[in-house]
């Protein structure tokens, strides 16, 4: 577990630079670095003011487990949701007009993004879940060596996560 | 142990993969957020088109997950007690529900309805909302207005 800073809240008071004992808040871009704060210490996080520094998980616990029938109904709704998104983005690039391309991408987006909370609800809300990685492994088995695919990408992320 | 990962679209995998991404951004990890997007552009890149459909296809669609979708996915996360389920498909039926009515008022009032004024989706829920100014609040999902992002009308 280590801190980070959310920097839309720091108002420069600088009191984690004063107690974090390994000067893991002291950077020049702002962030806290990971790799020198120490795990748990939450100095800096009880210190700060205004309340603009958190903590932020290694580990969590196993996502709930998700209903098949569950999953199956989410997946059904993110397919229709996906479908939208291409037919508008279809209606964009068929059409020579700003302003209907605009709804149309407005209408792609907003669908991407249901379709985005549909996979988020159907197991798949942290990347590190044996959901994720048994995706992961199944879509390198099935497109390794096809053009394009960023197969390293993903042996990364297996790696990773 | 996991059951057989039903045959997803590369549409449907470029939703999975950029929610992965925000995911892995929200958890500060850049590097793995990064790898993801690469992942979510191979598949962007490979979406089945819609050339062809028509206006009317595309309201279709909205008033099948209207009139079925959202009924039979409420159901089954009610049954299973799945509030985060619940959740989602509370946010997705209201925002299908105003996506419609906005699509029926533009069929009425074409470019009137969008011209000299703006248009926002909620990037955590996306709402739809057609004025001026964002409101301070999504109306849906309660985020603060700096997640309601701007479309832009673009020239050919």
């Amino acid at each position: 577990m280590h801190a980070a800073r959310n920097i839309a809240l720091c108002t420069k008071d600088c009191v984690c630079l004063f107690v974090c004992p390994t000067g893991a808040t002291d950077t020049e871009n702002g962030q806290i670095d990971f790799s020198k704060c120490l795990s748990g210490c939450r100095l800096c996080v009880d210190a700060c003011p205004s309340h603009a520094i958190y903590l932020v998980s290694s580990n969590y616990p196993k996502p709930q487990k998700k209903e098949t029938e569950v999953k199956d109904s989410l997946f059904d709704l993110a397919a229709s949701k996906v479908k939208q998104e291409s037919m508008a983005k279809a209606l964009a690039s068929e059409s020579d007009d700003p302003v209907f391309r605009q709804l149309c991408k407005s209408v792609a987006m907003s669908n991407h993004i249901m379709a985005e909370d549909c996979y988020r609800e159907a197991g798949y809300i942290l990347p590190q879940s044996d959901a994720v990685r048994s995706l992961l492994k199944d879509l390198l088995a099935k497109e390794e060596g096809k053009a394009d695919f960023p197969a390293d990408a993903v042996r990364k992320l297996l790696e990773k996560l | 142990m996991e059951d057989d990962m039903r045959e997803m679209t590369h549409g449907e995998l470029a939703a999975m993969c950029t929610n992965l991404q925000k995911a892995c951004s929200k958890q500060l990890r850049s590097e793995e957020a990064q790898l993801f997007g690469l992942l979510a552009a191979f598949y962007e890149e490979g979406r089945e088109k819609q050339e062809g459909c028509g206006y009317q296809d595309l309201l279709d669609t909205i008033n099948e997950d209207l009139a079925s979708g959202y009924q039979r996915a409420n159901a089954v996360a009610s049954k299973n007690q799945d509030r985060g389920s619940l959740r989602a498909l509370v946010w997705g039926e209201k925002v299908s529900k105003l996506l419609k009515s906005l699509l029926v008022r533009y069929e009425k009032q074409k470019n009137s309805l969008l011209d000299g004024t703006n248009v926002y989706v909620c990037e955590i829920c996306g709402f739809v909302y057609v004025g001026e100014q964002p409101p301070a609040i999504c109306p849906i999902c309660k985020v603060p207005s700096f997640k309601i992002q701007a479309v832009q009308k673009e020239a050919i």
